[in-house]
């Protein structure tokens, strides 16, 4: 309990400082972050792409208990869910301190663009913050009617507790089937924001909606891990080690598709020897190759880690193993923008000069006494401010995950006798 | 009524003319420019990049494209950017909600995004006091939407406009009218008797980047002999 409360006073202290440093951003401009005209996505959109990752990913762990059927997993649907659902309002939080006019916002509904990838991203994101709340609250329905808490249930008072967990059981499958494929489609389609546009080699590639599912089920599977073993210590581990290491399989096995997905991109990217491809391939292994290595080298530790029975063996294996994982994530998402940005696609082949491909220079968007306007390509690095800022997802989401843990039966119980997810009626009828 | 320009590099003197008075018209904040000109090839302007051993140069003046496949309009989630009537791709400064998805998807990375305020940007900047420069009127179009405001909001994108302000009255935009060299031309691609589809069907014309299907309604007349 003091553990959780401990969560929570550093949430809120996160928040506040975030809340903080965007009202700064507010009054001075974007102009305090690092983000200029040649690079005009950073940190709060990799940020973004990472939230609707292991969002997504929370959702298919739990659908996939319903699916396949997995009855170890069942204890575990519940935190899945709430994961899923404090990830996704985290990913659509950071989206308001990227958006220059955050007062318009309101205009996404008024004069939504159809053809606008960013349009069907705001559609999905928003039914899967509804579908993944339903999930939670048809989940703890049951607990609610119980124990008389009223919380939008007033609709369930003249029913019987009988009654109420039916409703749940039936409504949470329901939603499980209806959240697997939504899940799969806002990982497709925030791909699809970026390997829809062709100026952009790094992300024009068919590749990268199939590779966001994958990473999001690898670090969807590893926050579940996260959550559930930080909250519930040894007791939980020595009582669900074989579903905590079901989970760490999952997320193995979807690095292992991720790392192939990549291979082979990368592959096609170098084959053919065109001047921009290759100038893409320098820029991720020379220009930000200390980073690429970083992310592959966590990347191939955590799938091996996860796959080898070593990672499995005890709590601190499993959580070392599921925050490796997680900022290797993170690194990957940062690494969708810098060989994106910083190749113009203004580039124009100068035959027989010294530099074959040249990049036509782009004016900052701010004025810098003695130094250039007119820049090549941009040192990107998060300012201060943005980094400041970029914490209110992780805030919210810690806010939300530990409030409701310590408000409601969130996590499996670890006494045997008391296991309510697992008791006899309800796992006979999840069934099928 | 399709708007297009042909920029003929055999003239350009790289000179930056219609730079400056692209920036000066416009009233764009320092450290934004519609329109650039650059030696390509060369890390600096107006000095010779070595090809094949001999130091030669030409010019490339680069602002929006106008294109018919306009990447930056079909990505805008609000609408905000549009194709007018005449075939100007133009930015609605109130619609804009600065995500800067436009930013990313333009290949001619010719928008720029308004990182602070303008009016703020201009006093740091050191000029004169009471120094103000630009077309001073706020610009609406037909269906009243602002396209054109001496300073623009904080946040919100902006680009070329085919000078809107001057071009609804008929006239040519500003870097057409100041280019000394008179290499740019500017008219109705529409209208099969105009100067510039006189100049399309007599003379051999490219577009930037032409591989990725955006139709730029600029053309562009390739360089025959590049200085040296």
């Amino acid at each position: 309990m003091h553990r959780k409360n401990l969560a929570l006073i550093l949430g809120f202290f996160l928040f506040l400082v975030s809340l903080s440093a965007w009202a700064y951003q507010l009054k001075a401009g974007l102009i305090i972050t690092h983000m200029r005209n040649p690079f005009s996505w950073g940190l709060y959109i990799a940020t973004f792409a990472f939230f609707v990752g292991i969002a997504a990913g929370g959702l298919i762990v739990s659908s996939a208990v319903y699916l396949f059927n997995i009855a170890a997993l069942k204890p575990f649907t519940r935190v899945a869910s709430l994961s899923a659902f404090a990830s996704i309002l985290a990913a659509a939080i950071i989206i308001l301190p990227d958006l220059g006019r955050v007062d318009k916002i309101y205009l996404l509904l008024l004069h939504p663009n159809f053809r606008s990838p960013l349009i069907w991203d705001v559609l999905v994101v928003s039914s899967y913050i509804v579908l993944t709340f339903l999930s939670v609250y048809f989940q703890l329905l049951p607990d609610w009617k119980r124990e008389g808490r009223s919380f939008l249930n007033r609709w369930t008072q003249r029913l019987s507790p009988e009654e109420v967990e039916k409703i749940s059981i039936t409504w949470s499958r329901r939603i499980a089937f209806v959240g697997l494929p939504i899940a799969i489609l806002i990982h497709t389609i925030t791909a699809l924001i970026f390997a829809t546009q062709v100026s952009r080699g790094w992300w024009y590639t068919t590749i990268l909606p199939a590779d966001f599912i994958s990473v999001a089920v690898a670090s969807g599977a590893a926050l579940c891990l996260l959550i559930a073993l930080s909250s519930m210590g040894e007791e939980g581990f020595s009582r669900y080690g074989p579903a905590f290491a079901i989970l760490a399989r999952i997320a193995g096995c979807a690095l292992v598709v991720h790392l192939f997905l990549v291979a082979t991109d990368l592959v096609i990217h170098w084959w053919w020897a065109n001047p921009d491809e290759l100038e893409l391939l320098s820029l991720l292994f020379r220009r930000y190759g200390v980073l690429y290595a970083l992310e592959m080298v966590l990347t191939v530790f955590s799938m091996v880690y996860f796959l080898s029975s070593r990672g499995t063996t005890s709590l601190r294996t499993l959580l070392v193993g599921s925050l490796i994982l997680l900022v290797a994530v993170f690194i990957h998402r940062l690494n969708l923008l810098f060989p994106a940005f910083n190749h113009f696609p203004l580039s124009l082949a100068v035959p027989g000069a010294a530099n074959e491909l040249w990049s036509y220079p782009v004016a900052l968007g701010e004025f810098r006494p003695g130094e250039p306007t007119f820049v090549s390509s941009w040192p990107y690095v998060p300012s201060l401010g943005e980094i400041f800022v970029d914490l209110l997802p992780f805030a919210l989401a810690i806010i939300i995950c530990s409030w409701m843990i310590s408000s409601y039966s969130i996590l499996p119980s670890i006494r045997k006798g008391k296991d309510r997810t697992l008791s006899s009626s309800s796992t006979h009828s999840l069934d099928f | 009524m399709k708007l297009g320009m042909v920029i003929d590099l055999d003239r350009c003197i790289g000179c930056r003319t219609c730079m400056v008075v692209c920036k000066s018209h416009n009233a764009q904040p320092p450290g934004t420019w519609w329109n650039r000109v650059f030696t390509p090839g060369s890390p600096e302007h107006q000095v010779p990049a070595l090809q094949k051993g001999e130091p030669q140069m030409y010019f490339l003046p680069v602002a929006c494209q106008m294109c018919e496949n306009p990447p930056c309009q079909k990505v805008c989630p609000v609408g905000a950017t549009y194709t007018d009537d005449q075939g100007r791709v133009e930015v609605d400064l109130e619609r804009c909600i600065g995500c800067r998805y436009c930013l990313a998807a333009c290949p001619y990375q010719v928008r720029q995004f308004n990182w602070e305020d303008p009016k703020k940007a201009k006093g740091k900047a050191g000029y004169v006091e009471g120094y103000e420069y630009g077309y001073p009127f706020p610009h609406r179009d037909k269906n009243g939407r602002l396209v054109y405001i001496p300073n623009r909001p904080k946040g919100v994108v902006e680009k070329c406009t085919f000078c809107v302000q001057y071009t609804d009255n008929g006239e040519k935009p500003i870097c057409v009218q100041a280019c000394p060299a008179r290499a740019r031309f500017f008219g109705d691609l529409d209208d099969p008797h105009s100067e510039i589809n006189e100049i399309l069907r007599q003379r051999q014309a490219f577009r930037l980047k032409e591989e990725l299907g955006t139709r730029p309604k600029v053309f562009y007349l390739p360089p025959t002999s590049p200085r040296k």
